[in-house]
Protein backbone atom coordinates (compact mmCIF):
# COMPACT_ATOMS: atom_id res chain seq x y z
CA UNK A 1 0.00 0.00 0.00
CA UNK A 2 1.28 3.43 -1.35
CA UNK A 3 0.24 6.01 0.99
CA UNK A 4 0.82 10.23 0.38
CA UNK A 5 0.44 12.15 3.59
CA UNK A 6 -0.13 15.62 3.16
CA UNK A 7 2.63 16.05 0.77
CA UNK A 8 4.25 19.34 -0.85
CA UNK A 9 7.28 19.58 -3.30
CA UNK A 10 9.13 22.75 -4.39
CA UNK A 11 11.52 23.06 -7.16
CA UNK A 12 12.89 26.63 -6.40
CA UNK A 13 9.70 28.86 -7.30
CA UNK A 14 7.64 25.91 -9.03
CA UNK A 15 5.56 24.65 -6.53
CA UNK A 16 5.13 20.81 -8.00
CA UNK A 17 2.98 19.14 -5.85
CA UNK A 18 0.46 21.31 -3.24
CA UNK A 19 -0.79 19.20 0.08
CA UNK A 20 -1.19 16.11 -2.02
CA UNK A 21 -3.06 13.11 0.16
CA UNK A 22 -3.93 10.20 -1.07
CA UNK A 23 -3.88 5.99 -0.52
CA UNK A 24 -3.35 3.58 -3.34
CA UNK A 25 -5.83 0.88 -2.32
CA UNK A 26 -4.14 -2.76 -2.58
CA UNK A 27 -4.84 -5.20 -5.38
CA UNK A 28 -6.58 -2.95 -7.69
CA UNK A 29 -5.42 -0.80 -10.65
CA UNK A 30 -5.65 2.81 -10.13
CA UNK A 31 -4.96 5.77 -12.81
CA UNK A 32 -2.83 8.62 -11.87
CA UNK A 33 -4.18 11.83 -13.82
CA UNK A 34 -3.72 15.01 -14.59
CA UNK A 35 -2.69 17.19 -17.21
CA UNK A 36 1.34 17.41 -18.62
CA UNK A 37 3.20 19.84 -15.47
CA UNK A 38 0.20 18.47 -12.99
CA UNK A 39 2.88 16.92 -10.61
CA UNK A 40 2.46 12.94 -11.45
CA UNK A 41 6.10 12.11 -11.65
CA UNK A 42 7.44 14.53 -9.15
CA UNK A 43 4.79 12.04 -7.16
CA UNK A 44 5.58 8.82 -7.98
CA UNK A 45 9.68 10.23 -7.48
CA UNK A 46 8.86 10.82 -4.08
CA UNK A 47 7.23 7.43 -3.57
CA UNK A 48 10.19 5.79 -4.69
CA UNK A 49 12.41 7.65 -1.94
CA UNK A 50 14.15 9.94 -5.32
CA UNK A 51 12.94 13.25 -4.48
CA UNK A 52 12.49 14.28 -1.18
CA UNK A 53 9.08 15.60 0.24
CA UNK A 54 9.41 20.10 1.12
CA UNK A 55 7.08 18.73 3.79
CA UNK A 56 4.74 15.72 4.31
CA UNK A 57 5.73 11.82 4.09
CA UNK A 58 5.03 9.32 1.32
CA UNK A 59 5.21 5.56 2.61
CA UNK A 60 5.23 2.11 1.07
CA UNK A 61 3.86 -0.08 3.02
CA UNK A 62 4.07 1.33 5.87
CA UNK A 63 7.91 2.80 5.26
CA UNK A 64 9.78 5.11 3.66
CA UNK A 65 10.72 3.60 0.85
CA UNK A 66 14.69 4.46 1.58
CA UNK A 67 14.17 2.28 4.38
CA UNK A 68 13.28 -0.82 2.71
CA UNK A 69 16.49 -3.61 2.68
CA UNK A 70 15.09 -5.01 -0.66
CA UNK A 71 12.50 -2.48 -2.14
CA UNK A 72 12.69 -4.46 -5.50
CA UNK A 73 10.63 -7.20 -3.60
CA UNK A 74 8.29 -5.08 -2.62
CA UNK A 75 7.45 -2.26 -5.45
CA UNK A 76 8.63 -2.18 -9.10
CA UNK A 77 8.65 0.87 -11.03
CA UNK A 78 9.20 2.09 -14.63
CA UNK A 79 9.49 6.14 -14.58
CA UNK A 80 11.83 6.78 -17.88
CA UNK A 81 11.73 3.51 -19.74
CA UNK A 82 15.13 5.21 -21.60
CA UNK A 83 16.97 5.08 -18.65
CA UNK A 84 19.83 2.88 -19.31
CA UNK A 85 23.25 2.65 -20.82
CA UNK A 86 23.15 2.49 -25.05
CA UNK A 87 26.04 0.32 -24.87
CA UNK A 88 24.72 -2.59 -22.62
CA UNK A 89 23.14 -5.38 -23.63
CA UNK A 90 19.25 -6.15 -22.56
CA UNK A 91 21.12 -9.04 -20.30
CA UNK A 92 23.54 -6.92 -18.99
CA UNK A 93 21.28 -3.64 -18.47
CA UNK A 94 18.82 -6.27 -16.18
CA UNK A 95 21.59 -8.23 -14.69
CA UNK A 96 23.02 -5.15 -12.67
CA UNK A 97 19.62 -4.01 -11.55
CA UNK A 98 18.92 -7.61 -9.99
CA UNK A 99 22.31 -7.69 -8.38
CA UNK A 100 21.87 -4.22 -6.86
CA UNK A 101 18.64 -4.93 -6.28
CA UNK A 102 19.81 -8.81 -4.65
CA UNK A 103 17.80 -10.54 -6.98
CA UNK A 104 19.09 -14.31 -8.40
CA UNK A 105 20.92 -14.10 -11.97
CA UNK A 106 18.26 -16.49 -13.38
CA UNK A 107 15.56 -14.39 -12.29
CA UNK A 108 16.49 -12.28 -15.44
CA UNK A 109 15.71 -14.01 -18.33
CA UNK A 110 12.67 -15.17 -16.75
CA UNK A 111 11.30 -11.54 -17.19
CA UNK A 112 12.81 -11.02 -20.72
CA UNK A 113 11.18 -13.81 -21.96
CA UNK A 114 7.48 -12.23 -19.59
CA UNK A 115 7.87 -9.33 -22.31
CA UNK A 116 8.89 -11.12 -25.52
CA UNK A 117 12.73 -9.48 -25.12
CA UNK A 118 14.12 -13.10 -25.15
CA UNK A 119 15.41 -12.92 -29.06
CA UNK A 120 17.20 -9.41 -28.16
CA UNK A 121 18.33 -10.17 -25.16
CA UNK A 122 22.37 -10.23 -26.15
CA UNK A 123 21.76 -7.06 -28.61
CA UNK A 124 23.09 -3.67 -27.57
CA UNK A 125 20.29 -1.38 -26.19
CA UNK A 126 21.24 1.72 -28.69
CA UNK A 127 19.18 -0.26 -31.63
CA UNK A 128 15.82 -0.68 -29.07
CA UNK A 129 12.99 0.90 -30.41
CA UNK A 130 10.98 2.99 -27.95
CA UNK A 131 8.11 -0.22 -27.76
CA UNK A 132 11.22 -2.29 -26.81
CA UNK A 133 12.77 -0.30 -24.17
CA UNK A 134 9.58 -0.14 -22.38
CA UNK A 135 9.38 -3.69 -22.34
CA UNK A 136 12.64 -3.62 -21.01
CA UNK A 137 11.64 -1.26 -18.49
CA UNK A 138 8.57 -3.40 -17.27
CA UNK A 139 10.48 -6.46 -16.95
CA UNK A 140 12.87 -4.44 -14.84
CA UNK A 141 10.12 -3.54 -12.54
CA UNK A 142 9.03 -7.30 -12.10
CA UNK A 143 12.71 -8.51 -10.89
CA UNK A 144 11.65 -8.76 -7.62
CA UNK A 145 7.89 -10.32 -8.73
CA UNK A 146 7.21 -7.19 -6.44
CA UNK A 147 3.17 -6.68 -5.27
CA UNK A 148 2.96 -2.88 -5.93
CA UNK A 149 3.94 -2.28 -9.42
CA UNK A 150 4.03 1.60 -10.68
CA UNK A 151 4.25 3.20 -14.18
CA UNK A 152 4.31 6.97 -15.31
CA UNK A 153 2.40 7.11 -18.67
CA UNK A 154 4.50 3.77 -19.79
CA UNK A 155 2.16 4.26 -23.58
CA UNK A 156 3.10 7.70 -23.97
CA UNK A 157 5.05 8.04 -27.78
CA UNK A 158 4.08 4.71 -28.50
CA UNK A 159 2.23 3.07 -31.57
CA UNK A 160 -0.80 1.42 -31.51
CA UNK A 161 0.78 -2.11 -31.31
CA UNK A 162 2.65 -1.37 -28.78
CA UNK A 163 0.00 0.60 -26.91
CA UNK A 164 -2.15 -2.62 -27.15
CA UNK A 165 0.73 -4.52 -26.01
CA UNK A 166 1.28 -2.64 -22.69
CA UNK A 167 -2.23 -2.98 -22.27
CA UNK A 168 -3.17 -6.24 -22.59
CA UNK A 169 0.45 -7.00 -20.00
CA UNK A 170 -1.33 -4.86 -17.76
CA UNK A 171 -4.81 -6.16 -18.00
CA UNK A 172 -2.50 -9.49 -17.22
CA UNK A 173 -0.55 -8.29 -14.28
CA UNK A 174 -3.91 -6.46 -12.39
CA UNK A 175 -5.66 -10.25 -12.96
CA UNK A 176 -2.85 -11.13 -10.74
CA UNK A 177 -4.18 -9.16 -7.93
CA UNK A 178 -1.44 -6.48 -7.93
CA UNK A 179 -1.22 -3.08 -6.59
CA UNK A 180 -0.91 -0.97 -9.94
CA UNK A 181 -0.48 2.51 -10.12
CA UNK A 182 -0.61 4.26 -13.53
CA UNK A 183 -0.09 7.28 -14.45
CA UNK A 184 -1.66 9.28 -17.70
CA UNK A 185 -2.39 12.91 -19.10
CA UNK A 186 -5.13 11.16 -21.37
CA UNK A 187 -8.55 10.37 -19.51
CA UNK A 188 -9.66 8.47 -21.65
CA UNK A 189 -6.47 5.90 -21.20
CA UNK A 190 -8.22 5.32 -18.14
CA UNK A 191 -11.45 4.01 -19.05
CA UNK A 192 -10.28 0.67 -20.17
CA UNK A 193 -7.98 -0.08 -17.58
CA UNK A 194 -8.26 1.32 -14.08
CA UNK A 195 -10.83 0.69 -11.09
CA UNK A 196 -10.18 3.61 -9.43
CA UNK A 197 -8.64 6.86 -10.49
CA UNK A 198 -6.92 10.02 -8.39
CA UNK A 199 -6.99 12.65 -10.47
CA UNK A 200 -4.49 16.27 -9.49
CA UNK A 201 -4.15 19.44 -11.05
CA UNK A 202 -1.60 21.67 -10.64
CA UNK A 203 0.14 19.71 -7.33
CA UNK A 204 -3.73 19.11 -6.13
CA UNK A 205 -6.00 16.89 -5.48
CA UNK A 206 -9.03 16.85 -7.59
CA UNK A 207 -10.84 13.45 -7.40
CA UNK A 208 -10.31 10.53 -5.84
CA UNK A 209 -12.56 7.91 -6.52
CA UNK A 210 -13.86 4.74 -8.40
CA UNK A 211 -14.29 4.87 -12.04
CA UNK A 212 -17.78 2.98 -11.90
CA UNK A 213 -18.96 5.61 -8.73
CA UNK A 214 -17.94 8.17 -11.45
CA UNK A 215 -20.01 7.12 -13.93
CA UNK A 216 -22.72 5.12 -12.52
CA UNK A 217 -23.52 9.05 -10.59
CA UNK A 218 -23.29 10.94 -13.73
CA UNK A 219 -26.41 13.13 -14.70
CA UNK A 220 -25.53 12.42 -17.90
CA UNK A 221 -26.69 9.11 -17.71
CA UNK A 222 -29.55 8.35 -19.47
CA UNK A 223 -32.58 6.43 -21.77
CA UNK A 224 -33.30 7.09 -24.53
CA UNK A 225 -36.76 5.94 -25.79
CA UNK A 226 -38.24 5.60 -29.02
CA UNK A 227 -41.84 5.09 -29.31
CA UNK A 228 -44.74 6.04 -31.85
CA UNK A 229 -47.04 7.28 -29.08
CA UNK A 230 -44.34 9.03 -27.68
CA UNK A 231 -46.99 12.13 -26.68
CA UNK A 232 -48.79 9.81 -24.52
CA UNK A 233 -45.80 8.54 -22.80
CA UNK A 234 -44.25 11.36 -21.71
CA UNK A 235 -47.04 12.48 -19.08
CA UNK A 236 -46.91 9.28 -17.87
CA UNK A 237 -43.27 9.35 -17.14
CA UNK A 238 -43.00 12.64 -16.13
CA UNK A 239 -45.88 11.19 -13.24
CA UNK A 240 -43.21 8.47 -12.31
CA UNK A 241 -40.37 11.08 -11.53
CA UNK A 242 -38.69 10.92 -15.07
CA UNK A 243 -37.44 14.00 -16.65
CA UNK A 244 -38.09 14.15 -20.23
CA UNK A 245 -36.17 15.95 -23.28
CA UNK A 246 -37.24 15.02 -26.98
CA UNK A 247 -34.11 14.91 -29.43
CA UNK A 248 -34.89 14.07 -33.43
CA UNK A 249 -37.80 11.72 -32.56
CA UNK A 250 -35.88 10.31 -29.53
CA UNK A 251 -37.50 11.32 -25.59
CA UNK A 252 -34.11 11.60 -23.26
CA UNK A 253 -35.12 10.34 -20.06
CA UNK A 254 -33.14 10.95 -17.09
CA UNK A 255 -34.18 10.18 -13.38
CA UNK A 256 -35.93 6.80 -14.13
CA UNK A 257 -33.86 3.55 -15.21
CA UNK A 258 -34.77 1.31 -18.23
CA UNK A 259 -36.82 -1.24 -17.04
CA UNK A 260 -39.24 1.33 -15.02
CA UNK A 261 -39.67 2.97 -17.97
CA UNK A 262 -40.64 -0.42 -20.11
CA UNK A 263 -43.05 -1.03 -16.98
CA UNK A 264 -44.86 2.23 -17.68
CA UNK A 265 -45.07 1.76 -21.26
CA UNK A 266 -46.18 -1.74 -20.50
CA UNK A 267 -48.80 -0.55 -18.33
CA UNK A 268 -50.13 1.66 -20.81
CA UNK A 269 -50.07 -0.96 -23.52
CA UNK A 270 -47.38 1.90 -25.03
CA UNK A 271 -45.80 0.60 -27.63
CA UNK A 272 -41.70 1.25 -27.75
CA UNK A 273 -39.05 0.84 -30.48
CA UNK A 274 -36.19 1.82 -28.93
CA UNK A 275 -35.21 1.53 -24.58
CA UNK A 276 -31.44 1.50 -24.78
CA UNK A 277 -29.69 3.23 -21.49
CA UNK A 278 -26.70 5.41 -22.23
CA UNK A 279 -23.87 5.29 -19.56
CA UNK A 280 -21.81 8.66 -19.96
CA UNK A 281 -18.52 8.55 -21.27
CA UNK A 282 -15.60 8.79 -18.22
CA UNK A 283 -14.93 11.96 -19.92
CA UNK A 284 -18.13 13.54 -19.52
CA UNK A 285 -18.84 12.10 -15.80
CA UNK A 286 -15.49 13.83 -15.10
CA UNK A 287 -16.09 17.27 -16.25
CA UNK A 288 -19.55 17.03 -14.09
CA UNK A 289 -17.66 15.83 -11.41
CA UNK A 290 -15.12 19.00 -11.05
CA UNK A 291 -17.38 21.60 -13.00
CA UNK A 292 -15.83 24.47 -11.50
CA UNK A 293 -12.25 23.44 -11.06
CA UNK A 294 -10.33 25.45 -12.57
CA UNK A 295 -7.39 22.64 -12.68
CA UNK A 296 -9.70 20.30 -14.01
CA UNK A 297 -10.48 22.34 -17.52
CA UNK A 298 -6.08 21.91 -17.87
CA UNK A 299 -7.12 18.05 -17.67
CA UNK A 300 -10.18 18.04 -20.25
CA UNK A 301 -8.19 20.73 -22.81
CA UNK A 302 -4.83 18.23 -22.49
CA UNK A 303 -6.89 15.41 -22.91
CA UNK A 304 -8.38 16.92 -25.77
CA UNK A 305 -5.64 17.90 -27.26
CA UNK B 1 0.18 -15.13 -22.42
CA UNK B 2 -0.66 -17.28 -19.05
CA UNK B 3 -1.67 -14.47 -16.01
CA UNK B 4 0.51 -17.61 -14.07
CA UNK B 5 4.13 -16.89 -16.26
CA UNK B 6 4.16 -13.71 -14.21
CA UNK B 7 5.02 -14.47 -11.25
CA UNK B 8 8.56 -15.90 -10.83
CA UNK B 9 8.88 -19.43 -9.53
CA UNK B 10 7.78 -18.85 -5.86
CA UNK B 11 10.78 -20.72 -4.15
CA UNK B 12 13.11 -17.67 -5.95
CA UNK B 13 10.57 -15.51 -5.31
CA UNK B 14 10.44 -16.22 -1.11
CA UNK B 15 14.21 -17.12 -1.08
CA UNK B 16 15.07 -13.51 -2.64
CA UNK B 17 12.67 -11.61 -0.79
CA UNK B 18 14.22 -12.70 2.61
CA UNK B 19 17.61 -11.13 1.05
CA UNK B 20 18.57 -8.17 2.20
CA UNK B 21 20.74 -6.02 -0.13
CA UNK B 22 23.89 -5.55 0.93
CA UNK B 23 27.21 -3.12 0.28
CA UNK B 24 28.94 -6.47 -1.79
CA UNK B 25 25.85 -6.64 -3.74
CA UNK B 26 25.83 -2.61 -5.17
CA UNK B 27 29.97 -3.30 -5.39
CA UNK B 28 28.99 -6.33 -7.81
CA UNK B 29 26.01 -4.70 -9.19
CA UNK B 30 28.89 -1.22 -9.98
CA UNK B 31 31.22 -3.31 -10.88
CA UNK B 32 29.12 -5.10 -14.05
CA UNK B 33 27.81 -2.05 -14.78
CA UNK B 34 30.57 0.21 -15.17
CA UNK B 35 33.11 -2.88 -16.48
CA UNK B 36 30.87 -4.34 -19.53
CA UNK B 37 30.88 -0.18 -20.91
CA UNK B 38 32.99 -0.09 -23.97
CA UNK B 39 33.95 2.89 -22.89
CA UNK B 40 35.24 1.81 -19.55
CA UNK B 41 37.61 -0.46 -21.30
CA UNK B 42 38.53 2.35 -24.06
CA UNK B 43 39.38 4.98 -21.35
CA UNK B 44 41.34 2.94 -19.12
CA UNK B 45 43.03 1.10 -22.06
CA UNK B 46 43.73 4.54 -23.59
CA UNK B 47 45.21 6.42 -20.45
CA UNK B 48 47.69 3.22 -19.98
CA UNK B 49 48.62 3.61 -23.74
CA UNK B 50 48.69 7.32 -24.07
CA UNK B 51 51.03 6.97 -20.46
CA UNK B 52 53.30 4.62 -22.13
CA UNK B 53 53.72 6.23 -25.66
CA UNK B 54 54.46 9.75 -24.47
CA UNK B 55 57.06 8.32 -22.03
CA UNK B 56 58.45 6.15 -25.25
CA UNK B 57 58.16 9.36 -27.74
CA UNK B 58 59.99 11.57 -25.23
CA UNK B 59 62.46 8.73 -24.72
CA UNK B 60 63.12 8.28 -28.22
CA UNK B 61 63.35 11.83 -29.14
CA UNK B 62 66.11 12.30 -26.10
CA UNK B 63 67.94 9.15 -27.23
CA UNK B 64 68.29 10.48 -31.01
CA UNK B 65 69.01 14.34 -30.18
CA UNK B 66 71.05 14.27 -26.96
CA UNK B 67 74.84 13.86 -26.84
CA UNK B 68 75.93 14.64 -23.56
CA UNK B 69 73.79 14.32 -20.52
CA UNK B 70 73.88 17.36 -17.82
CA UNK B 71 74.59 15.73 -14.14
CA UNK B 72 70.87 16.38 -13.13
CA UNK B 73 69.29 14.21 -15.88
CA UNK B 74 66.50 11.98 -14.22
CA UNK B 75 66.00 8.58 -16.15
CA UNK B 76 63.16 8.42 -13.73
CA UNK B 77 61.87 11.38 -14.06
CA UNK B 78 61.66 11.22 -17.59
CA UNK B 79 60.31 7.83 -18.24
CA UNK B 80 57.14 9.16 -16.19
CA UNK B 81 56.70 12.04 -18.40
CA UNK B 82 53.70 10.17 -19.82
CA UNK B 83 51.88 10.55 -16.32
CA UNK B 84 50.70 13.90 -17.61
CA UNK B 85 48.75 12.85 -20.19
CA UNK B 86 47.68 9.27 -18.56
CA UNK B 87 45.72 11.10 -15.46
CA UNK B 88 44.09 13.16 -18.23
CA UNK B 89 42.33 10.28 -19.76
CA UNK B 90 42.21 8.84 -16.17
CA UNK B 91 40.20 12.21 -14.87
CA UNK B 92 37.80 12.23 -18.23
CA UNK B 93 36.94 8.31 -16.96
CA UNK B 94 36.70 9.53 -13.00
CA UNK B 95 33.83 11.89 -14.25
CA UNK B 96 31.88 9.57 -16.92
CA UNK B 97 31.60 6.73 -14.15
CA UNK B 98 29.19 8.82 -12.68
CA UNK B 99 27.99 12.02 -14.77
CA UNK B 100 27.15 9.09 -17.28
CA UNK B 101 24.59 7.94 -14.84
CA UNK B 102 23.02 11.37 -14.66
CA UNK B 103 22.84 11.99 -18.49
CA UNK B 104 21.51 8.70 -19.20
CA UNK B 105 19.17 8.90 -16.28
CA UNK B 106 20.18 5.31 -14.74
CA UNK B 107 20.89 6.67 -11.48
CA UNK B 108 17.69 6.61 -10.54
CA UNK B 109 17.57 2.62 -11.62
CA UNK B 110 20.09 2.31 -9.51
CA UNK B 111 18.79 4.33 -6.53
CA UNK B 112 15.48 2.41 -6.76
CA UNK B 113 17.34 -1.06 -6.59
CA UNK B 114 19.50 0.22 -4.08
CA UNK B 115 18.24 3.34 -1.48
CA UNK B 116 20.87 3.18 0.79
CA UNK B 117 22.43 6.29 -0.97
CA UNK B 118 25.27 6.52 1.33
CA UNK B 119 26.55 3.01 0.84
CA UNK B 120 26.22 3.38 -3.01
CA UNK B 121 28.45 6.52 -2.97
CA UNK B 122 30.86 4.12 -1.03
CA UNK B 123 30.74 1.64 -3.35
CA UNK B 124 31.14 3.90 -6.10
CA UNK B 125 34.43 5.25 -5.12
CA UNK B 126 36.36 2.25 -3.43
CA UNK B 127 35.56 0.94 -7.05
CA UNK B 128 36.38 3.08 -9.14
CA UNK B 129 39.51 3.77 -7.33
CA UNK B 130 40.45 0.19 -7.39
CA UNK B 131 40.26 0.15 -11.08
CA UNK B 132 42.14 3.86 -11.36
CA UNK B 133 44.55 2.14 -8.94
CA UNK B 134 45.07 -0.79 -10.82
CA UNK B 135 45.52 0.85 -14.03
CA UNK B 136 48.19 3.95 -12.72
CA UNK B 137 50.13 1.52 -11.40
CA UNK B 138 50.32 -0.61 -14.32
CA UNK B 139 50.86 2.67 -16.12
CA UNK B 140 53.97 3.79 -14.16
CA UNK B 141 55.62 0.50 -13.60
CA UNK B 142 55.07 0.00 -17.57
CA UNK B 143 56.43 3.50 -18.44
CA UNK B 144 59.41 2.94 -16.23
CA UNK B 145 60.60 -0.14 -18.00
CA UNK B 146 59.61 1.11 -21.61
CA UNK B 147 61.87 4.10 -20.60
CA UNK B 148 64.81 2.52 -18.92
CA UNK B 149 64.84 0.07 -21.81
CA UNK B 150 64.48 2.59 -24.34
CA UNK B 151 67.06 5.25 -23.11
CA UNK B 152 69.69 2.20 -22.13
CA UNK B 153 68.96 1.33 -26.09
CA UNK B 154 70.63 5.29 -26.74
CA UNK B 155 73.24 4.44 -24.18
CA UNK B 156 71.93 6.50 -21.41
CA UNK B 157 71.93 6.77 -18.15
CA UNK B 158 69.04 4.17 -16.26
CA UNK B 159 67.74 3.32 -13.07
CA UNK B 160 66.24 0.46 -11.28
CA UNK B 161 63.14 0.01 -9.67
CA UNK B 162 65.42 -1.40 -6.26
CA UNK B 163 67.22 2.31 -6.07
CA UNK B 164 64.28 3.39 -3.04
CA UNK B 165 64.05 6.95 -4.75
CA UNK B 166 62.73 5.76 -8.12
CA UNK B 167 60.44 3.52 -6.44
CA UNK B 168 59.26 5.96 -4.56
CA UNK B 169 58.52 7.96 -7.82
CA UNK B 170 57.43 4.98 -9.57
CA UNK B 171 55.15 3.51 -7.33
CA UNK B 172 54.28 6.78 -6.32
CA UNK B 173 52.80 8.07 -8.94
CA UNK B 174 50.90 5.16 -9.48
CA UNK B 175 49.33 5.14 -6.06
CA UNK B 176 48.95 8.98 -6.73
CA UNK B 177 47.18 8.67 -9.97
CA UNK B 178 44.18 7.97 -8.97
CA UNK B 179 43.49 11.40 -6.58
CA UNK B 180 42.45 13.62 -9.56
CA UNK B 181 40.34 11.44 -11.29
CA UNK B 182 38.59 10.74 -7.81
CA UNK B 183 38.16 14.45 -7.56
CA UNK B 184 36.84 14.48 -10.94
CA UNK B 185 34.53 11.47 -9.89
CA UNK B 186 33.58 13.60 -6.80
CA UNK B 187 32.92 16.85 -9.56
CA UNK B 188 30.23 14.33 -11.30
CA UNK B 189 28.60 14.06 -8.58
CA UNK B 190 28.35 17.51 -7.70
CA UNK B 191 27.68 19.00 -11.44
CA UNK B 192 26.42 16.08 -12.24
CA UNK B 193 27.55 16.60 -15.69
CA UNK B 194 31.07 15.44 -17.67
CA UNK B 195 31.85 18.75 -18.79
CA UNK B 196 31.50 20.28 -15.27
CA UNK B 197 33.55 17.55 -13.63
CA UNK B 198 36.59 17.38 -16.28
CA UNK B 199 36.71 21.36 -16.42
CA UNK B 200 36.85 21.70 -12.88
CA UNK B 201 38.78 18.75 -11.83
CA UNK B 202 41.73 19.31 -14.88
CA UNK B 203 41.55 23.01 -13.69
CA UNK B 204 42.36 22.24 -9.90
CA UNK B 205 44.99 19.98 -11.37
CA UNK B 206 46.50 22.55 -14.32
CA UNK B 207 46.34 25.40 -12.34
CA UNK B 208 49.97 25.61 -10.66
CA UNK B 209 51.20 24.19 -14.01
CA UNK B 210 49.86 27.16 -15.78
CA UNK B 211 50.38 29.63 -13.70
CA UNK B 212 53.22 28.72 -11.39
CA UNK B 213 55.95 30.46 -13.44
CA UNK B 214 54.48 33.42 -14.21
CA UNK B 215 53.93 34.46 -10.56
CA UNK B 216 56.64 35.48 -7.77
CA UNK B 217 58.56 32.94 -5.30
CA UNK B 218 57.20 33.94 -2.36
CA UNK B 219 53.60 33.66 -3.99
CA UNK B 220 54.46 29.83 -5.19
CA UNK B 221 55.43 29.16 -1.86
CA UNK B 222 53.00 30.84 -0.41
CA UNK B 223 49.30 30.20 -2.44
CA UNK B 224 50.65 27.84 -5.23
CA UNK B 225 51.81 25.23 -2.26
CA UNK B 226 48.43 25.08 -1.08
CA UNK B 227 47.18 23.73 -4.23
CA UNK B 228 46.16 20.03 -4.24
CA UNK B 229 48.56 19.29 -7.15
CA UNK B 230 51.78 20.11 -5.58
CA UNK B 231 50.97 18.77 -2.39
CA UNK B 232 51.13 15.44 -4.27
CA UNK B 233 53.81 16.03 -6.15
CA UNK B 234 55.82 16.94 -3.44
CA UNK B 235 55.18 13.20 -2.07
CA UNK B 236 56.05 11.44 -5.57
CA UNK B 237 58.43 13.93 -6.84
CA UNK B 238 59.87 16.81 -4.43
CA UNK B 239 63.13 14.09 -2.99
CA UNK B 240 64.10 14.53 -7.12
CA UNK B 241 62.48 17.69 -8.27
CA UNK B 242 62.66 20.76 -6.78
CA UNK B 243 59.77 23.88 -6.25
CA UNK B 244 59.53 26.84 -4.49
CA UNK B 245 55.91 25.46 -4.67
CA UNK B 246 56.93 22.23 -3.33
CA UNK B 247 56.12 22.50 1.04
CA UNK B 248 57.61 19.88 3.07
CA UNK B 249 56.29 16.45 2.35
CA UNK B 250 54.52 16.37 5.47
CA UNK B 251 52.53 19.47 4.75
CA UNK B 252 52.17 18.09 1.06
CA UNK B 253 49.78 15.05 2.08
CA UNK B 254 48.37 17.28 4.96
CA UNK B 255 47.54 19.75 2.04
CA UNK B 256 46.59 16.97 -0.42
CA UNK B 257 44.28 15.19 1.74
CA UNK B 258 42.37 18.21 2.54
CA UNK B 259 41.46 18.84 -0.13
CA UNK B 260 40.55 15.48 -1.39
CA UNK B 261 38.41 14.86 2.14
CA UNK B 262 36.18 18.68 1.31
CA UNK B 263 35.94 17.70 -2.17
CA UNK B 264 34.73 14.42 -1.94
CA UNK B 265 32.91 14.59 1.62
CA UNK B 266 30.82 17.59 -0.33
CA UNK B 267 30.47 15.09 -2.78
CA UNK B 268 28.95 12.48 -0.45
CA UNK B 269 26.15 14.65 1.15
CA UNK B 270 25.11 16.11 -2.26
CA UNK B 271 25.09 12.55 -3.02
CA UNK B 272 23.02 11.39 0.11
CA UNK B 273 21.19 14.34 -0.12
CA UNK B 274 20.04 15.78 -2.96
CA UNK B 275 17.16 14.79 -5.19
CA UNK B 276 18.00 11.91 -7.27
N1 LIG C 1 13.68 18.51 -11.15
C1 LIG C 1 12.84 19.55 -11.34
N2 LIG C 1 13.27 20.81 -11.20
C2 LIG C 1 12.44 21.86 -11.36
N3 LIG C 1 11.15 21.74 -11.68
C3 LIG C 1 10.64 20.52 -11.83
C4 LIG C 1 11.45 19.35 -11.68
N4 LIG C 1 10.68 18.27 -11.88
C5 LIG C 1 9.45 18.72 -12.15
N5 LIG C 1 9.41 20.07 -12.12
C6 LIG C 1 8.22 20.91 -12.33
O1 LIG C 1 7.21 20.45 -11.48
C7 LIG C 1 5.95 20.45 -12.10
C8 LIG C 1 5.37 19.05 -12.12
O2 LIG C 1 6.10 18.26 -13.02
P1 LIG C 1 5.85 16.70 -13.23
O3 LIG C 1 5.79 16.03 -11.91
O4 LIG C 1 6.88 16.22 -14.19
O5 LIG C 1 4.41 16.69 -13.90
P2 LIG C 1 3.68 15.53 -14.72
O6 LIG C 1 4.47 14.27 -14.56
O7 LIG C 1 2.33 15.44 -14.13
O8 LIG C 1 3.65 15.98 -16.14
C9 LIG C 1 6.19 21.02 -13.50
O9 LIG C 1 5.92 22.39 -13.46
C10 LIG C 1 7.65 20.79 -13.73
O10 LIG C 1 8.17 21.74 -14.59
MG1 LIG D 1 5.33 13.12 -16.10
Amino acid sequence: MIEVNDVTKRYGETLAVDHLSFAVKPGIVTGFLGPNGAGKTTTMRMILGLDNPSSGTVTVNGRCYRDIGAPMHQIGALLDAKAANGGHTARQHLGWIARAGGIPAGRVDEVLELVGLADVAGRRLGGFSLGMYQRLGIAAALLGDPETLIFDEPVNGLDPEGIRWIRNFLQCLASEGRTILLSSHLMSEMEATADHVIVIGRGRLIANTSIAAVTQQSASNHVRVVSPRSADLVPLLERAGATVNAEDGALIVTGIEAPAIGKVAAGHGLELHELSPRRASLEAAFMELTQGSQQYQGVLSSSAA
Amino acid sequence: MTTATISSNSKIATRAATRRTGFIDILASEWSKLATLRATQLTLGLGFLLSVATTAIACIALGTTQDDWSPDFSPVTTSMIGVAFGVIVFTVFGVMAVSREYASGTIRLTLTATPARGRVFLAKFALVGTMLLVAGLASTISMFYAGQALLGAYGMPTASLADPDAARMVLGLGVAMPFFPLIGFAFGVLFRSTAGGITTALGLHWLPQIFGQLVSESFQENVLSLLPSNGMDTMTSGHIQHSPAFPDPMVGAVVAATWFAVIVGAAYLAFVRRDA
